[in-house]
């Protein structure tokens, strides 16, 4: 049967014409022996992917990177990152009291005047501003439109009360401050109480008020009042006093300087 | 990518292969024409190295069953039949070749290509276990079904 079965199989044999046939089909099929391989269409879709996969990448960029800062400080010291889509993106509190503030509020992918509003009308800042607490806004961004925007709205916010400020300064100073733990509004006030106590370290600076440093600041450079004004600069000097003038004022009188500065903090 | 003359050299050696593989499993002209062209296309755009002549021919077998086993799957092939004759063979046959064939081909799907394999390729159960991707005990089963059945159909003797 084995040879039955060989036999009649040896009899099915391929025709010349399919043989022919299908050497014209490959040529044709590889363009004369030139292609190299078929491409899966699976991997057609490589290049579409790695364009999305970019496209998201970049896009995620754009949005969740800061270009401007904005540094509230009270005791609680945050920082907004906005995007520049005028976002706010990260929000970090410096200390203790920042993180809980934060905790209590949503301010994450909001524009950022109304995070800043929400900040400002929060219970926790509201009392502090209300029980004499000193609010600095920063602006911390390169010069440019953006910044000068933010600035201005910042200043548009602050001017309503006496007891906030607004600065603006630039990344170097924000972070040389963020090394040492400090928003960027503290690093300031603590190289200002530095100048008149050198013994002050961050750390002390981190847990004390705005309204703290700046008394101790008064109070340490009370006889030499004119050497040390409030805001004194640090940075590049954009600096812009909306409020604190009754402070300086009082201050600037006084021979001795807590008591003129009181004197003005008290006109509120 | 294989030369030109590897492909020829291939068409040459394994067509005949191929085509009885086809005649086995497929009924029309057409079908085997498709499958010549898609072995041999694989084939050609194939990067596989083969260790052996005996490599590449389980190669091609294996392909061609394959092959012929995704025609079948297509929805269009499931839904259609195809009116030509069982055994497309342009030239007359001897009745003995004949009947023969047909008896291999009225066997069950399964069975046909463990015959051919076994009786005419001389492939042992075990080398076509690895070709057709099955188990050497179902080959066994398959092997001695067959000739059983074939016994029957053709009243010959048969010797493994």
């Amino acid at each position: 049967m084995r040879d039955k079965i060989a036999q009649a199989f040896d009899q099915v044999q391929a025709e010349e014409a399919l043989k022919t046939s299908t050497r014209e089909y490959i040529r044709r099929k590889t363009r004369g022996y030139t292609r190299t391989r078929q491409i899966p269409g699976y991997l057609r879709l490589v290049p579409v992917a790695a364009c999305l996969v970019l496209a998201v990448l970049a896009g995620n960029w754009l949005y969740f990177t800061p270009t401007v800062e904005i540094s509230i400080d009270i005791n609680p010291s945050i920082e907004l990152g906005v995007n520049r889509f005028d976002r706010v993106v990260t929000a970090t509190g410096y200390n203790a009291d920042g993180q809980a503030l934060l905790d209590t509020l949503e301010v994450q992918n909001l524009d950022y005047n109304d995070a800043v509003e929400q900040i400002i009308n929060s219970d926790t800042v509201a009392a502090l501003l209300s029980g004499d607490g000193i609010v600095t806004i920063g602006v911390i961004g390169p010069d440019g439109e953006q910044t000068t925007r933010v600035l201005s709205d910042m200043e548009a916010c602050t001017s309503r009360s006496e007891n906030m400020h607004c600065y603006h300064a630039d990344g170097d100073t924000a972070e040389e401050a963020h090394e040492m733990g400090l928003s960027c509004g503290k690093y300031r006030a603590y190289q200002q109480l530095l100048q008149v106590d050198p013994t002050v370290t961050p750390e002390q600076v981190a847990n004390m008020t705005m309204r703290e440093i700046w008394d101790r600041i008064q109070a340490l450079s009370g006889t030499t009042a004119e050497t040390a004004p409030v805001q004194s600069e640090y940075d590049d000097g954009t600096e812009s006093h909306t409020a604190g003038k009754s402070e300086e004022q009082g201050h600037h009188g006084g021979e001795h300087g807590e008591q003129g500065y009181r004197h003005g903090g008290d006109e509120d | 990518m294989r030369s030109e003359q590897e492909i020829n050299r291939a068409i040459e050696r394994y067509s005949d292969t191929v085509r009885r593989l086809c005649m086995i499993h497929l009924k029309s002209y057409a079908d085997t024409e498709d499958i010549f062209q898609t072995v041999f296309l694989k084939y050609a755009l194939s990067s596989v190295h083969f260790e052996s002549e005996e490599h590449e021919k389980a190669w091609i077998i294996r392909v061609t069953i394959n092959a012929c086993k995704d025609l079948f799957k297509s929805f269009f092939r499931s839904r259609t039949t195809s009116l030509e004759t069982l055994i497309d063979q342009p030239a007359p046959m001897n009745p003995d070749h004949r009947e023969v064939l047909e008896a291999v081909l009225s066997l069950p799907p399964k069975y046909r290509d463990v015959i051919y394999l076994h009786y005419y390729e001389g492939y042992s159960a075990p080398e076509i276990g690895k070709i057709v991707g099955r188990n050497v005990n179902t080959i066994y089963t398959l092997l001695a079904r067959s000739r059983q059945m074939l016994r029957e159909k053709l009243g010959g003797e048969a010797d493994a």
